[in-house]
């Protein structure tokens, strides 16, 4: 049964195909293609400031952001929309490192902070906070980060056995969110129909309401995780190449795939306490990326970009897609989860 | 039956019982089965005596708790021997197919396109009772299994990553399309706060007999493709050399697990990890011999679900949970235990 | 890279002009063509404190579980959230128009379109809903206009007085107070004696409930009947969760013949409530006591919220206490 091990790296089989002859044409490429994508990211981003329920002008919305305008122009223009905007943006962009993180470790497509459990826990951390504990926002917050938190130790710990192997990691995990998940089922099933549609709205992951102090603290705590991110991309890519090559390379495997996991979870972290559990980013931003830019293995920039395109795409067409506004993180998944379907089924076309 | 079961595995080899030793633990595993059976008529929510049982079952008792027995205790254990049944086989059938050990019903997004179904019955036609949701919890997975078989099919195979993949993507479109529905409409999030559970409580038994033929018609499908997944198991090519007929292997293999899939939903629900786990036990007791993996997952996981069952009506007394949540809670923890085995790490 | 200039100058914007906003938004919202009336104000205590109002506001959203009391109270609300089918369907006619011709302003999961309710211009905003909901956009409500929040623990009566006296229909509360006493008293002197010694139940089985699992209902409608009309009903230990939300199998339908009535819910024609048809069609329902000799009442409860519904329940018990055979 050990046939079975190479045929879950998918990721891997790219990197053989396309050799590094051309590797300084790939780099400008990867530049051009996160240029378009931030370009296309501003578009979107005017545009969400200009249109919603309540009717502005553009100059009106253009007054509003240069201070020209008070009362409810200005708290719309100001107050509302542009944080709003603000924290696609930047929780987007902090899932698409965060899956790119995950992926490249576990050398799996299938990768993300929801692998480890992360998602799960942190929903069930606040269904304990809103349904047993009727607790206010603060301790929802605190409820969420310390299940997700604690769930993700808890399945490296499982996993962790002379080494984390990539492929333990994710079974331990699969488990313990399946486990969790029922949890959840049950705890949504014994509370009153009002808190558990206030929770599963919660746990769909959401930017209504989301004001300037969320995005000014999330963002602050996601550029200095990026940090650290960006000094462990070198090892990161050279552990693609597996674990013996990085060490003989001179990589220090295990403190780094540590690392690399406390980053990629604290991103994701950092989002879900600001929004709740926005799915479906992590997991195709990095896909994305990697095909829009024709790199070998997973890099970060082209990720970060995607995600937040895809996160400011899929709120503006969460507030006016339904009569009613709904929850982004359910656009998210069904873009994410369409547009990676989209790519497996004109992968399998040109396979021979 | 050796002669179907190549012993070309590999390096990975493990020291696998030979087959008398497999037919003890076959006929140890019935046993089991057949004590589980009894003791899910035996214990409940409520006390009953065990004479008062043995009276409403085989005698005309009069007191009030005869109904207890025959109308919800006896078909309740005949509902989750079925179900059982038909997820531990459908969970060897599809990890047999895409030579996965992730693979499981709920990974390949079976789940989230019958709660779909059935979510748009409720919220958007007005379905309101469970043999109406039934058939649309059937039909939804029939759908969504077919779909990502495909969608993870080449033209020379299927690749196992791929469907997998495909999996997650139709369980994720669908599952967010759900909670759209859902968020909007409080009716449809009500009705369907039970059903994502998985629970084979108060299933009157008439339920089971429409299902019952598709589930003949499957067991009888995976027998006859158990020998050539076996060589399939080994890859494509080495399977053709051994004059399996892949497609029609695939085809046959693949109604079958649907069909077991499917009416298990349409059934009980979602109800996770019996798929997944019963055919890891049984692989890592018998070794990679498709046809005894199926026979110890057709015992097992009834077992498995029964046993679950028994747990969720006697921990919360009065109330019960849902079967589906305790599989969760039994089988991780297990799931979890194998894995970290190092022989079993490479499943 | 455009935009992360952008946001920063907002977010410099932002705090500049913090505080000054406050002070605007209320200049701005008198400004804002909504008349003289909101000059006037009066203050009403609420979960989010003492809040000045309009003394006659106009333009009311009802945000949450306050929509159907306060248009059980005669109001017309601007803009509501959304109400379930099911709730809509026992609304009398006049109430649905009314719901009706509000503008839908978001679901009832504290998803709220904020743009939409401030296009509204409403000059109260009367919101039930939980707490972190109230957290995610209580702030943002409260720039539009005055806005009242009372948290889902609420308890209806003093729920009712707080909106009649917030959205001005006082006259309809007392009214509608004055019959429910009155209902009340009737039923404790007509069936004093049969109440007496008289052991209750009160069953239900709602959409949410596994197939083949009921619940003790002791909150809802039977609240009322234990704790206003007196009827000897079962409740759940203090600080344990309610009896409702434990789901019970089948199996311990039989359980139930230690009570002298069982009540169960009915639709407003007297049919057991859709939800409920399994329980009575189980042997086992048949087979009781109380059930065979008649002792088992269906009863209507279109909402427990507010006056109207829980007159219409009274009404309901009333007639179904009247078919109880006298005491053996």
């Amino acid at each position: 049964m050990s046939t079975h091990i190479p045929r879950v790296d998918f990721g891997r089989r790219v990197l053989v195909l396309r050799h590094r002859r051309i590797a300084v044409r790939l780099l400008w490429r990867s530049v051009v293609v996160c240029a378009v994508l931030a370009v296309a990211v501003a578009v979107t981003a005017v545009l969400a400031l200009m249109t919603g329920s309540y009717q502005l002008s553009p100059g009106q919305v253009l007054s509003a952001l240069t201070g020209r305008e008070t009362g409810i122009v200005h708290d719309v223009v100001v107050e509302w929309r542009l944080p709003r905007v603000a924290a696609a943006l930047v929780f987007g962009a902090a899932l698409g490192v965060s899956g790119a993180v995950f992926q490249s470790l576990l050398r799996n497509p299938l990768a993300d902070p929801g692998v480890i459990g992360f998602s799960q826990g942190s929903y069930t951390g606040a269904l304990i906070v809103i349904l047993v504990v009727n607790g206010t926002y603060v301790q929802l917050v605190g409820g969420a980060l310390l299940g997700g938190m604690a769930t993700a130790v808890a399945v490296y710990v499982l996993a962790h056995r002379r080494g984390v192997q990539g492929f333990r990691l994710i079974i331990v995990g699969i488990g313990v969110s399946a486990m969790l998940g029922s949890l959840n089922t049950w705890l949504i099933l014994k509370a009153d129909l009002d808190q558990a549609m206030s929770a599963a709205a919660w746990g769909a992951g959401s930017l209504n309401g989301v004001s300037w102090d969320q995005v000014v603290i999330g963002g602050a705590c996601i550029a200095v995780l990026l940090l650290p991110a960006g000094m462990l991309s070198r090892p990161m890519r050279q552990m693609e190449l597996g674990d013996d090559a990085a060490a003989s390379q001179g990589v220090r495997v295990s403190p780094a795939r540590l690392g690399l996991i406390v980053v990629g979870v604290a991103l994701t972290a950092t989002v879900t306490a600001a929004s709740g559990p926005i799915a479906f980013i992590s997991l195709v931003a990095p896909q994305i990326g990697r095909r829009l830019a024709h790199t070998a293995g997973i890099t970060l920039a082209p990720a970060a970009f995607v995600g937040a395109l895809l996160c400011l795409v899929s709120d503006h067409l969460a507030q006016h897609v339904a009569p009613t506004p709904l929850p982004v993180g359910v656009i998210t998944v069904v873009l994410g989860g369409g547009y990676l379907g989209y790519l497996l089924f004109t992968e399998v076309r040109r396979r021979p | 039956m050796t002669a179907l079961a190549p012993r070309q595995d590999g390096p990975g080899t493990e020291t696998v019982p030979g087959p008398r030793r497999r037919l003890v633990g076959l006929v140890v595993a019935l046993v089991v089965l057949v004590v589980l059976l009894v003791l899910s008529v035996m214990i409940g929510s409520t006390a009953i005596a065990p004479s008062v049982v043995w009276d409403a079952l085989f005698h005309s008792s009069t007191g009030i708790d005869r109904f207890a027995i025959r109308d919800f205790r006896l078909p309740r254990t005949i509902v989750g021997l079925v179900v059982g049944v038909a997820l531990g086989l459908s969970g060897a059938l599809i990890q047999a197919l895409t030579r996965n050990p992730l693979a499981d019903p709920g990974v390949l997004g079976v789940h989230a396109g019958a709660s779909f179904a059935v979510t748009v019955a409720v919220g958007l036609l007005g379905v309101r009772d469970a043999q109406g949701y039934m058939w649309f919890a059937f039909a939804g997975t029939l759908i969504v299994t077919l779909l990502v078989l495909a969608l993870g099919s080449t033209r020379q195979g299927s690749s196992p990553v791929v469907v997998v993949l495909a999996g997650v993507c139709a369980g994720a479109v669908l599952g967010g399309a759900r909670e759209a529905l859902q968020l909007t409409n409080p009716d449809a999030f009500d009705a369907m706060r039970y059903w994502n559970a998985g629970s084979i409580v108060g299933r009157p038994i008439e339920v089971v007999w429409p299902i019952l033929p598709f589930f003949a018609v499957a067991l009888i499908l995976a027998l006859a493709v158990s020998g050539p997944l076996n060589a399939l198991a080994l890859g494509d090519e080495l399977a053709v050399a051994q004059g399996v007929r892949l497609v029609r292997t695939r085809v046959l293999a693949v109604i079958a697990l649907t069909l077991l899939a499917g009416g298990a939903t349409a059934i009980a629900g979602p109800i996770g990890f019996v798929g997944l786990m019963v055919p890891h036990v049984a692989r890592w007791i018998v070794g990679p011999h498709q046809r005894w993996i199926f026979a110890y997952s057709i015992l097992l996981a009834p077992s498995l679900l029964l046993v679950s069952d028994i747990l969720g009506r006697v921990v919360m007394r009065p109330g019960e949970i849902p079967v589906g949540i305790v599989t969760a809670f039994v089988g991780a923890p297990v799931l979890v235990a194998l894995v970290r085995r190092k022989k079993a790490s490479g499943l | 890279m455009s935009n992360t200039s952008l946001t920063r100058r907002g977010a410099a914007l932002a705090a500049a002009l913090m505080s000054a906003s406050l002070v605007l938004t209320a200049c701005g919202s008198d400004g804002d063509g909504t008349g003289d009336k909101t000059a006037e104000t009066r203050s009403v205590k609420a979960d989010n404190g003492t809040i000045e109002i309009p003394v006659d506001p106009q333009r009311i959203v009802t945000i949450g579980n306050t929509n159907l009391p306060f248009i059980d109270l005669g109001g017309e609300p601007v803009g509501v959230t959304e109400v379930s089918a099911s709730d809509l369907d026992v609304l009398p006619e006049k109430q649905r128009t009314a719901y009706e011709a509000a503008e839908i302003v978001g679901s009832n999961g504290g998803e709220v379109d904020l743009e939409k309710l401030a296009g509204l211009k409403p000059d109260l905003i009367l919101v039930q809903f939980h707490s972190n909901d109230w957290d995610k956009v209580g702030k943002r409500l409260e720039t539009i206009a005055p806005t009242l929040l009372w948290g889902l623990d609420t308890e209806w009566k003093a729920f009712a007085d707080a909106i009649a006296e917030a959205g001005n229909v006082a006259d309809a509360l007392s009214r509608q107070k004055a019959e429910y006493e009155e209902k009340v008293a009737k039923i404790q002197e007509t069936y004093g004696k049969i109440i007496d010694g008289t052991s209750f139940v009160d069953v239900s089985r709602g959409d949410w409930n596994d197939p083949g699992t009921f619940y003790i209902a002791d909150i809802g409608c039977s609240e009322i009947a234990r704790d206003d009309v007196g009827l000897d009903l079962p409740e759940a230990a203090e600080g344990k969760d309610p009896l409702a939300y434990e789901s019970l199998p089948f199996e311990q339908i039989g359980g139930l013949s230690k009570y002298d009535v069982i009540t169960y819910p009915v639709d407003a024609e007297g049919r057991p409530a859709e939800p409920f048809v399994p329980v009575v069609e189980t042997n086992t329902w048949k087979a009781l006591p109380a059930v065979s000799s008649g002792r088992a009442l269906g009863v209507f409860c279109p909402g427990n919220n507010s006056y109207g519904p829980v007159i219409r329940y009274l009404d309901s018990l009333d007639s179904a206490l009247a078919t109880l055979p006298a005491k053996k």
